[in-house]
């Protein structure tokens, strides 16, 4: 425990230095514009300042892109009380009761609670975070690699279950990450694939112009299939923004249960700060003395879903930084930003870098401060940014994409890469697939073809050997009951639904 | 819309069928290695296996007449699409290698987004020239000037540099 208190001041020692407070700042502000900004997530912004993210050292990267998923989620909600605009998926159900607030004039209350909320969620997922990364990492010290085949494959088909949607859809993606990732010289043998003579393709497809053009320039497709449409801008006084003792009794409560299911959420594969939200405030709707109030305004409904959406960031990076493994595309963004500074996230990351480990623990709290301390006054500001143009806005997007992959490599063929995988997202996003997982599996993807083949030639070609492992065979128990369970449910009521109708007359017994 | 929207999901299903297929054919003359010793081809064969047996279910799905009650996750309509503008900026993030090898940075940059500009918004040519010209002149200076990134250079951006010392 002394350990961990002095790891943690140490992180704070270096968090502290105005270099990593400049790029705390950075990444709230930008995130907070990023949130409040529709249909330009915190993935697609992560996505855009990938590249730009080399200019810094591993801790100030993963500094900025901490403050930019803090941020957004707290941006979407800003949107979602003030105009019934979420910023981005996490803050939709923000939607339901804190427009309605602001309707009865009750919107710096909500913008209040929904701040204060994100602050203490923010807190209490970063103790759990250091509380369960660090046990979780012992722990992942004495995995094999069938082990990490296992949370591999278990990871991906839960991301598939939850994501929702098709499940076919979801694992075309899936499997076309995965047939992104062998393109480019096998790592044990040195013998080229799906090079096609290509010598730059001989390195594999980068990841940078891939999540870029999936993310960033697909957006800007869709964002400019419509004609432009600007929003009228509310604003809100200082004064408004002192939520009454009665609404802030209801609301700790709510902030406390929405941080403790949004921390747990977040451990879990899939889209889990929009998952989270959902979950809260069915949560906080059963728990209420008055569920009526629901969808009229009940400020518990603004407390529950914010602090659950920004605690299950928390929760999201505990994966990553404990197994390696992201679980959400978000994390993965950030796996492959670690991993063009040369790190390998995992456990080994703690122990052999524990400077980085604490300085973003820490910096996670300085970036949670500084969103309580300058969203609130500066909240009419960045509602302003809603009255930017389309048609210039999308142009500086596209242009920083395009800079932003050249900067790396000053390759054509990144350029050209970022262009067609542009197009591809705009063309399987027009059509209902969900770009995401095939971004996880791009990254998740070489982990994973080098664990299986390291466990088949530890188990000597032994499949069972593989899967019979205690770990493994919970995983892959997992997995099964994953896809077992909803059948059987579905099937458990259908034929409740049959035996209803049978007693009510409609269907003659046979 | 939702005639387009189906013609839309054919060509998809196609095209991912048609890369799966073309992916697996690829991956079957790579070499496998035994099961005590998997060679490069093993984890393209499996991929390849799968992504064609996925694919090949969605194109049987998207072919299928639609029945009433089969749930699909559906793109949201999304109204009259601004094409001209898709496939405008499409256009400008394909040419921009291209330009920016012969007319490097500053005169390419300036050239699609002033295409992208006036794309979107088409009655704004004058204020677009200049927006675009600001744009591209600003994005040298942050990323060549204060961020040290080596952008290709020519005549124009040698001027810069001698102006700004």
């Amino acid at each position: 425990m002394l350990e961990i208190s002095q790891s943690l001041l140490h992180g704070f020692a270096i968090a502290l230095q105005p270099v990593y407070l400049y790029y705390a700042l950075i990444g709230t502000i930008l995130g907070t514009i990023v949130g409040v900004l529709p249909g330009l997530g915190p993935l697609g912004a992560m996505a855009i300042l990938l590249s730009f993210t080399l200019k810094l050292d591993a801790a100030g990267a993963m500094i900025l892109f901490a403050g930019i998923y803090y941020g957004a989620m707290y941006g979407g909600s800003t949107t979602s009380i003030l105009l019934n605009i979420p910023g981005e998926a996490a803050s939709v159900v923000t939607c339901i009761d804190g427009y309605k607030m602001a309707q009865k004039g009750r919107a710096g209350a909500a913008l209040t609670v929904s701040a204060v909320g994100s602050f203490i969620a923010g807190t209490i997922s970063i103790l759990g975070l250091m509380g369960v990364v660090l046990f979780l990492a012992d722990i992942a010290l004495r995995f094999g690699p069938p082990e990490f085949f296992a949370i591999g494959v278990c990871g991906l088909v839960l991301l598939v279950r939850l994501t929702g949607g098709s499940i076919l859809q979801a694992f075309i993606m899936i499997l076309l990450g995965m047939a992104l990732a062998t393109v480019g010289m096998d790592f044990l043998t040195g013998i080229g694939r799906f090079t096609f003579g290509i010598h730059e393709l001989e390195q594999g497809i980068d990841f940078l112009p891939v999540a870029m053009g999936i993310f960033g320039i697909a957006e800007v497709l869709t964002a400019v299939e419509q004609k432009e449409f600007i929003q009228p801008v509310k604003t809100v006084g200082l004064r408004e923004l002192l939520p009454t003792r009665e609404e802030w009794r209801r609301s700790f409560p709510a902030m406390f249960r929405g941080s403790i299911l949004g921390f747990i959420i977040g451990l879990v594969p899939g889209p889990s700060p929009v998952i989270s939200t959902f979950v809260s405030y069915i949560c906080e709707k059963r728990l209420s003395k008055n569920p009526g109030e629901f969808g009229e305004g009940a400020i518990e409904g603004v407390a529950g879903p914010e602090s659950a959406n920004n605690a299950a960031v928390g929760g999201a990076y505990v994966p990553l930084f404990a197994l390696g493994i992201p679980f959400t595309p978000a994390m993965a963004i950030v796996l492959g930003t670690l991993m063009l500074h040369g790190l390998t996230p995992g456990p080994n990351l703690i122990k052999t870098k524990p400077d980085l480990f604490w300085t973003v623990i820490a910096s996670m709290y300085i970036g949670n401060f500084m969103l309580l301390v300058l969203n609130l006054p500066l909240v009419n500001v960045f509602v302003r940014i809603l009255k930017v143009p389309q048609n210039i806005l999308m142009p500086v997007i596209v242009l920083i994409c395009l800079i932003g992959v050249y900067t790396v490599n000053a390759s054509y063929l990144d350029l050209l890469m970022l262009a067609v995988f542009g197009f591809v997202g705009y063309a399987l996003r027009g059509v209902g697939f969900q770009v995401a997982p095939l971004i996880l599996a791009m990254v998740i993807g070489p982990m994973l073809e080098t664990s299986l083949r390291q466990s088949l030639s530890i188990t000597g070609g032994n499949l069972a050997g593989m899967i019979l492992r205690p770990i493994c065979l919970a995983l892959y128990i997992i997995v099964g009951l994953t896809f077992a369970l909803p059948v059987v449910w579905k099937s458990i009521k259908k034929s409740r639904l049959l035996r209803r109708s049978q007693i009510q007359g409609k269907i003659p017994d046979k | 819309m939702e005639r387009d929207n189906r013609r839309n999901e054919k060509i998809t299903a196609f095209v991912l069928f048609g890369f799966a297929l073309f992916y697996f054919l690829s991956s079957w003359r790579m070499k496998m290695g035994s099961p005590r010793n998997p060679g490069p081809g093993l984890i393209p064969l499996i991929t390849g296996s799968l992504l064609l047996l996925c694919t090949a279910a969605y194109l049987i799905r998207v072919l299928r007449p639609k029945s009433g009650g089969r749930k699909e996750e559906k793109a949201p309509p999304r109204g009259e699409k601004n094409y001209g503008a898709i496939f405008g900026i499409l256009g400008c993030t394909l040419a921009y290698p291209f330009l920016l090898e012969y007319g490097k940075f500053i005169a390419s940059t300036f050239a699609v987004v002033y295409v992208m500009l006036v794309l979107l918004k088409p009655s704004r040519s004058l204020l677009s020239f200049f927006l675009a010209l600001g744009m591209a002149v600003g994005s040298f200076v942050i990323f060549s000037f204060l961020l040290g990134v080596a952008l290709p250079s020519g005549f124009l951006e040698d001027l810069l540099f001698r102006i700004g010392g």
